[in-house]
């Protein structure tokens, strides 16, 4: 029978199925309001404030007191806003929470902290390359003694002009990897509508699944059409949380629009696919194929870095392989090979292997249920 | 138009269907009539293929009955005994979606469409979501979305079920007209009087097995009640008891909490000889009830239970 029909009547009952859009289209955008509301509000991508920060003389002149002097001018006013200070003053300070931290100039430089935030990490995090610095410059000097002057300003040109970018020349930004993340776990959330579907077309989890059990439309045909719909409201959905996150949110995903919607189409095909397998699994009651869904969508996406960033870094350092069968991760990561890293030949393979679980998915889900016979109903 | 060869269906150790075994011809109202759990809705789930069975054959237009027969498919309609519309489109748009399963061409399938809805009486409730009906009007939905296309051979699995009076009555007077029009009907129900207001051929069915199969008055013909005499009366001894028992045709006589109750074979003027008996004895009696056999007595004699235990 007529396709379009079936498409129709598709749409219309999944579009007003409320408690269905509500996880799979306003849930991601409440979740994105509120890392978007925790993270500082739009903050994200712009400049950190001036760490506050005192430095102490010490007595004592020496060479590694000049240079660190020297480090700690560069940076001033960007990073740092520095003010020299006695020790005494510098620790009520400290100690009053009004400055992050205190460095100590003098042969050793050195440095105090009352915390261990990321102000505080960050502070660290300068002196060590300050150090690391210090100690190629002393074997230089070792070495080539007529080469140090060289040497300083070539470190102090680095230090200068270099600030840290991806290697496909974008800005790096901690907040956006949850966003990914975001958008992976929306994609994902068309598992609901492809569940839901399914269920209508069991007999033994609804009598309207027994209708249309019985009807003389072909199973495949029933499976096709509701897998295009569900899929044309998933890409709609996710597309509206990409738009939100990039318009409103200013997270910035790239300037490659076909890239993101390509993406986004496999993203939403993959989430509808799972959803109608695991719906086309006839032993599991709805109630269990809907816990299944949740727990599918959040764990991939806890994988994949939507609760703690750092996730899939580690995952990719000791067990790849679940990075690379995530879809979660796989989503998130073609997002970062367009938008970071601009890695076309990763995103592709990324897209292939959406493309071959969502084909697999469908299949497998086609061949459960085309002449299904039931047991009880 | 339906022939179910030595049908067996077992859920576990429990025989669901045993042995079964029916015959419909065309232009039938075959009804199936047992009480709950005796086989009837998983009878109809096996004959429609969604139902895995261990034995026997069913085969429907002369076709051996399978999931992906879709030549058979197209002209059964089913009426489920849940109610079975999507919840999120209108009277008018599920009856539209399930016709359109089966009817590609647009504008024959909207004149059907509208066909079935003023055949169910639901023309003021068009725009409606499912919800904001009432049970008889949701069944009259259901059974608008089982006929809208016009098929040969329709099968209602208890479609009165929960229903008011006035719905029930309409959708037994609708069944009769789509027979009237051409449509052989297996009809489900534990409702005896239903069955035997519409059905021109009847089973009787316990324990997945056929009890009786015939018309109604052939079914009433098999068994040995003609009368059944319930009388209210106030005290009667057990010697009065033991009278009535005695009495011509009598073969069976309960007595309780003031209620008396006669069973008797075919004969005439039983009801005129007992009151006069209690007349005599100076009983007092109230109402007084003389029936014909029904339906229940065939159950209630073959099985020994009634109908509706």
């Amino acid at each position: 029978m007529g396709m379009l029909h079936l498409m129709k009547y598709q749409f219309l009952h999944t579009v007003r199925e409320r408690a269905n859009m509500f996880w799979a289209f306003a849930f991601p955008i409440i979740l994105g309001s509120l890392f978007y509301v925790s993270f500082g509000n739009g903050d994200m991508g712009e400049d950190m404030e001036a760490l506050r920060t005192a430095v102490v003389e010490e007595t004592e002149d020496s060479a590694g007191k000049e240079n660190f002097l020297a480090f700690l001018e560069e940076l001033d006013g960007d990073v740092l806003e520095t003010e020299q200070m006695e020790e005494k003053e510098a620790l009520a300070k400290l100690k009053a929470d009004e400055i992050d931290g205190i460095f100590y100039a003098g042969r050793e430089p050195e440095l105090t902290v009352a915390k261990s935030e990321m102000e505080q990490n960050i502070l660290k995090a300068l002196l060590d390359t300050y150090q690391r610095n210090a100690e190629v410059m002393q074997t230089a000097g070792e070495k080539h003694p007529e080469a140090m002057g060289a040497a300083a300003d070539a470190l102090r040109e680095w230090e200068r002009t270099t600030k840290e970018v991806s290697v496909g020349g974008r800005t790096l930004d901690p907040g956006i990897s949850y966003f990914f993340a975001l958008i992976a776990y929306a994609a994902l959330s068309g598992i609901y509508l492809g569940i839901q579907s399914c269920c209508d077309s069991q007999p033994n989890l609804s009598a309207l699944g027994a209708r249309r059990c019985i009807t003389p439309t072909h199973k495949l045909k029933l499976i096709l059409c509701s897998f295009v719909v569900l899929f044309f409201i998933q890409f709609i959905n996710v597309m509206v949380l990409t738009g939100v996150v990039r318009f409103l949110f200013h997270m910035d995903l790239g300037g490659n629009v076909a890239g993101i919607i390509l993406i986004n189409l496999l993203g939403s095909m993959i989430g509808v696919s799972v959803g109608i397998l695991l719906g086309s699994i006839s032993h599991l009651q709805m109630g269990m194929k809907i816990g299944f869904g949740v727990f599918f969508t959040l764990f991939t996406a806890f994988l994949a870095g939507l609760m703690f960033g750092n996730m899939k870094n580690l995952i990719e350092q000791r067990c790849p392989i679940i990075n690379r069968i995530n879809p979660a991760a796989v989503l998130s990561d073609s997002y970062y090979c367009m938008a970071v890293y601009n890695d076309t030949s990763r995103m592709t393979r990324n897209l292939l292997i959406l493309a071959v679980m969502c084909a697999v998915c469908v299949g497998a889900s086609f061949f459960v249920i085309r002449r299904e016979r039931y047991d009880s109903i | 138009m339906v022939t179910i060869t030595n049908l067996v269906k077992r859920y576990g150790s429990l025989v669901a269907l045993d042995h079964l075994n029916l015959e419909i011809e065309e232009g039938e109202i075959y009804g199936l009539l047992g009480p709950n759990g005796s086989g009837k809705t998983t009878a109809i789930n096996c004959m429609l293929a969604i139902l895995k069975y261990d034995k026997g054959n069913i085969r429907i237009m002369g076709r051996e009955m399978s999931p992906d027969c879709y030549e058979v498919k197209k002209n059964i309609g089913v009426v489920m005994q849940n109610v079975a519309v999507f919840e999120q489109l209108s009277v008018w748009e599920n009856v539209d979606y399930f016709c359109g399963l089966y009817v590609k061409d647009k504008k024959r399938r909207h004149e059907l469409v509208e066909e079935a809805i003023q055949f169910v009486g639901l023309e003021d409730y068009r725009r409606m979501r499912p919800k904001k009906l009432s049970g008889g009007l949701l069944r009259r939905l259901n059974i608008a979305c089982g006929i809208a296309h016009k098929p040969k051979l329709l099968i209602m699995d208890e479609p009165t079920v929960a229903v008011d009076p006035q719905s029930r009555n309409k959708i037994l007077e609708g069944i009769l007209e789509l027979n009237r029009q051409g449509t052989t009907i297996i009809y489900t129900s534990h409702y005896m009087e239903e069955v035997e207001q519409i059905c021109t051929k009847i089973a009787i069915m316990d324990h997945g097995r056929v009890l009786a199969i015939g018309t109604k008055e052939e079914l009433k013909s098999m068994i040995k009640t003609g009368e059944t005499i319930t009388i209210e009366a106030a005290a009667l001894s057990e010697e009065q008891l033991a009278d009535l028992r005695g009495f011509p045709h009598v073969f069976q006589l309960t007595y309780e909490e003031q209620v008396l109750k006669l069973r008797l074979s075919g004969a005439k003027h039983n009801l005129v000889r007992i009151l006069h008996y209690l007349e005599e004895q100076n009983v007092t009696f109230g109402r007084v009830f003389s029936e014909l056999p029904t339906l229940n007595d065939v159950f209630l004699e073959i099985t020994g239970k009634e109908l509706r235990d």
